[in-house]
């Protein structure tokens, strides 16, 4: 059965496909000698990524970039066009962590990084200025979400979430994964399958589970974020209407979960925007797939729907810009108006014609909890009409115990250090 | 036990300790040349093959070389003769055999195509799209492929592969567009993307 899984997996775009060769592969090595009857021909569904073209848009040249798998050095890139606030400076604190994806701290200072299309989960030690990359787990199936809490790392995968205790005095042997929760999967959906993964002030992990396509109906477990305690293995659903959302933090203030969301795709160059969403009481619903960015009914699937039925966004961050991980400030390092600020990676736009994005932005709330965008991290995106683009994409930012922060880089393999100095 | 069984036994426990990645150093075109020497045996020299059934892999995209690669090694993409020269290539190695063979040039041997394939061709590959992602001139970009002077038994081997749905690919892209190829329709565009120059 390890090759029905494997070609489900890889091809997300044909689940149905290829799951009927699967199984005839399955059925043809354990009955050899009595074939089973030719599969009819099942018409590969597009990719994801394509799902809600129109016709017209059938020959547009717009497509996903993907990562550099095997890293880039960074004696290879372009730092001096990278561009920060004055008194910030920018370095290479990490380099050979191919695909890193979202970032967790431990306890006692290790960083964990994850990987999405990969299968790899990597632990990075500062040993007296130098950083140490191991890669700390492997064979894992889109292992997008790392959290870690009292010793203990958290993995989401796409279809579970393991626990790895003691992980830090065990960097070198792991101990087994331990199943927190398992069958998050059932489908082996196309589309968003990948989680983030963070453990709120409640202790509960919180993760996503993605629309499992670019504008589908989802079913009741998709396109939502929802929470499972650790301890008893809970479920429960704590916001709809969530198209993708790979990252969220909480207000160290108010306790209150914000998180960023991806919008749907081929509507047009300028609409609609993804967005930034605060979840202030139970069952919030944002919109998917009926409404999006608050004020905007989905042409098909807004039919007969109004956008009053939905939670609007708290701040509209622009059209494809990708918004992913993202973390309240509540270092010490940086100038006081950066207190409480929301650090954003957007990874960048692909779905668009003029790209945007591929930098780190801020968004600053002020006392009547009006949120305000501002540039912060530039100077990727080096060809808005280029393809690529961009030399680096942002994935997710991590507030380190000095204050500094980390941008892990998956287009490179390569994780920054952001710090400040008056 | 070999390197490539212990590490695929470890990532069948889902586990990979004490690994340390080296870091990442610039692609170096040299040392590319040095580690190719086994490659062009099957790939001729400078990486422009002579048989049909075997790919061209000079002046194909640097990212298109080392994902294929990396593909290879990591058990997704298989082929009894390539995953064991892949088993044991580090990323370094990757980016290196990579460097080397994108800046190589491509002098495909004369493949004769009469007006006629050519014609058809033209029209299937613009009907079918080749030329959104794999460029006008279906010289490939970034992930994506060079068509323009493959080898045409490799090239009709992997649209059969994809319309089959046995062939690697890493997002459904081209096991959805060999769908609706005929037979006919493959032949048509391997003779055809061969002949590009």
């Amino acid at each position: 059965m390890q090759v029905s899984i494997r070609l489900k997996q890889l091809h997300p775009g044909f689940r149905h496909g290829a799951g009927v060769l699967a199984a005839s592969l399955f059925l043809s090595s354990v009955w050899a000698q009595t074939p089973p009857p030719a599969a009819p021909a099942t018409p590969a569904a597009p990719p994801s990524w394509q799902q809600g073209r129109s016709t017209e848009q059938a020959t547009s040249t717009l497509h996903p970039f993907a990562p550099l798998f095997t890293g880039r050095a960074s004696s290879e890139l372009p730092f001096d066009k990278l561009k920060l606030p004055p008194g910030f400076k920018i370095e290479v604190w990490a380099e050979g962590i191919p695909e890193a994806r979202s970032l967790a701290l431990g306890d006692k200072g290790t960083v964990f990084a994850g990987n999405r299309n990969l299968s790899d989960v990597y632990a990075i030690v500062d040993r007296g200025g130098k950083r140490e990359v191991k890669k700390l787990l492997a064979g894992l199936k889109a292992p997008n979400g790392v959290a870690f809490s009292k010793g203990t790392l958290f993995v989401a995968e796409r279809h579970r979430i393991t626990r790895y205790d003691g992980i830090e005095d065990r960097l070198d042997n792991p101990p087994e994964a331990k199943v927190v929760i398992d069958n998050l999967d059932p489908t082996s959906q196309a589309g968003h399958f990948w989680k983030f993964l963070a453990l709120g002030p409640d202790g509960k992990l919180y993760f996503n589970i993605g629309a499992p396509g670019n504008i589908v109906m989802p079913n009741y477990m998709q396109a939502a974020i929802h929470r499972v305690d650790p301890k008893t293995g809970i479920l429960e659903t704590v916001a709809y209407g969530v198209r993708n959302s790979v990252g969220f933090d909480w207000n160290p203030k108010t306790k209150e979960l914000w998180f960023t969301n991806h919008a749907r795709d081929w509507i047009s160059d300028d609409l609609p925007h993804d967005t930034l969403h605060r979840v202030s009481r139970k069952n919030m619903n944002y919109g998917y797939p009926f409404c999006h960015q608050g004020d905007l009914l989905d042409p098909e699937f807004g039919k007969g729907r109004t956008c009053a039925e939905f939670d609007p966004p708290a701040l509209k961050l622009g059209p494809h810009i990708a918004p992913l991980g993202m973390r309240f400030y509540s270092g010490k390092m940086f100038p006081a108006e950066y207190q409480g600020n929301i650090f954003v990676a957007m990874h960048g736009s692909w779905n668009r014609s003029t790209k945007q994005g591929y930098n780190v932005m801020r968004v600053v709330i002020d006392s009547q909890g009006k949120a305000t965008l501002k540039p912060f991290l530039d100077g990727f995106l080096t060809d808005e009409k280029g393809d690529p683009p961009m030399w680096g994409r942002p994935v997710d930012v991590l507030v380190m115990r000095d204050g500094a922060m980390l941008v892990s880089d998956d287009y490179n393999g390569i994780i920054y250090r952001i710090s400040y100095k008056k | 036990m070999n390197l490539s069984k212990r590490i695929a036994a470890f990532a069948t426990a889902g586990l990979l300790a004490g690994a340390t990645a080296c870091p990442a150093l610039a692609a170096d075109a040299a040392a590319g040349m040095q580690k190719a020497q086994v490659c062009v045996v099957c790939h001729g020299p400078e990486g422009v093959s002579g048989n049909p059934a075997v790919p061209s892999i000079a002046a194909q995209p640097a990212q298109f070389i080392a994902t294929q690669l990396l593909m290879y090694r990591e058990g997704r993409r298989k082929d009894a003769q390539m995953s064991p020269f892949a088993a044991n290539l580090t990323n370094t190695d990757l980016n290196n055999l990579a460097a080397y063979f994108t800046a190589q040039k491509l002098t495909p041997p004369a493949a004769a195509v009469d007006a006629a394939a050519a014609e058809g061709g033209a029209r299937l590959s613009q009907q079918h799209n080749c030329v959104q992602c794999h460029g006008p001139a279906l010289l490939g970009q970034q992930h994506i492929p060079r068509l323009a002077g493959q080898q045409r038994e490799y090239l009709k081997t992997q649209l059969r592969g994809f319309k089959a749905a046995t062939r690697f690919d890493m997002d459904g892209q081209m096991t959805s567009a060999a769908q609706p190829l005929s037979d006919a329709d493959i032949d048509i565009l391997a003779n055809y993307f061969a002949g590009m120059r």
